[in-house]
């Protein structure tokens, strides 16, 4: 009987030990998002510095805000796109990849294009 | 198509060239990015009165109206340099209605900063964790809006407003 009682003190021991390693992982888990999704967000009150570098009280509410939507399991894009929403794009230092900056991602590639098309027809002639 | 293949480049460069010229010499201040919001509906907001906490105020209760939205605080340098021109606004406009926003601001010290500068606001709403602020996308203070009776906002100012400010740009919007 005591033996039983035993076993059942350790296997809630070892529960709660394995729950607060989780914990613990989940935490870091959350915090290494936070650091790389502030990292990509500009401080819009400081000078070419990103929200996870600035310790402006600006950058200190955004860090909260975006720890805050990471827990309610809200994705990156959908942090980023609440964000932009409210401040514009300006807050990204990655422009977003969608129909108003098509020609800004695209164009580097139609240049090549032509680039390549221009020395073909030149070395052909050659 | 000899001629296209030596022109084509020559024109995307002129052309390039031409927008950083434009780009450059324009008057877009990088510190002062356009608001998003900007021709948007202004955002659901629901703010306590800084005087009476049984108070609340809604974004919906303000519908049909001209809105002009200030956030302000008593800590705010600059908030007290526009302060005033608020008065005349509220006695030019009577239909006009101001909104102060009180942002992190401890409240007995919004309430001597309103005591000593006098309240040209026919609302004050507490924003004590920046929510209402994070809402409408304010980074900085003192900031401005101003909402037509559609709810759309119409205007939007970072910094203090002056006279010719409002003179020249949210006068005519009036």
């Amino acid at each position: 009987m005591k033996l039983n009682h035993f076993y059942k003190f350790l296997f809630y021991i070892n529960l709660f030990t394995f729950l607060f390693i989780l914990k613990i992982y989940a935490n870091e888990d959350i915090s290494e998002r936070v650091k790389k999704l502030t990292l990509e967000l500009r401080c819009m009150t400081c000078q070419n510095q990103s929200i996870y570098e600035s310790e402006a009280d600006f950058s200190n509410d955004i860090k909260k805000i975006v720890r805050a939507k990471i827990k309610e399991g809200k994705s990156d894009m959908e942090i980023k796109k609440f964000l932009s929403d409210r401040y514009g794009e300006y807050i990204l230092f990655k422009p977003l990849f969608d129909y108003k900056n098509l020609f800004l991602w695209l164009f580097p590639f139609i240049m090549l294009v032509f680039g390549l098309f221009f020395i073909l027809s030149k070395t052909r002639k050659k | 198509m000899k001629k296209l293949i030596v022109l084509t480049p020559l024109t995307l460069l002129f052309l390039i060239c031409g927008f950083f010229i434009i780009y450059l010499t324009s008057d877009k201040d990088p510190n002062m990015p356009p608001s998003a919001l900007l021709d948007k509906e202004m955002p659901f907001f629901k703010g306590v009165s800084l005087y009476n906490s049984n108070q609340i105020i809604t974004s919906k209760e303000l519908k049909d109206k001209k809105i002009l939205i200030n956030f302000f605080a008593s800590w705010c340098v600059p908030c007290k340099i526009e302060h005033p021109l608020f008065f005349d606004l509220s006695e030019n406009f009577s239909e006009l209605y101001i909104l102060g926003i009180n942002h992190k601001d401890p409240q007995q010290e919004a309430i001597a900063y309103l005591n000593n500068e006098g309240n040209p606001y026919n609302f004050v709403a507490v924003d004590k964790d920046g929510s209402i602020a994070l809402e409408f996308g304010v980074f900085g203070l003192p900031e401005t809006f101003l909402i037509d009776n559609n709810g759309k906002i119409i205007f939007k100012f970072m910094g203090p407003l002056t006279k010719e400010i409002i003179n020249n740009e949210i006068e005519p919007l009036l």
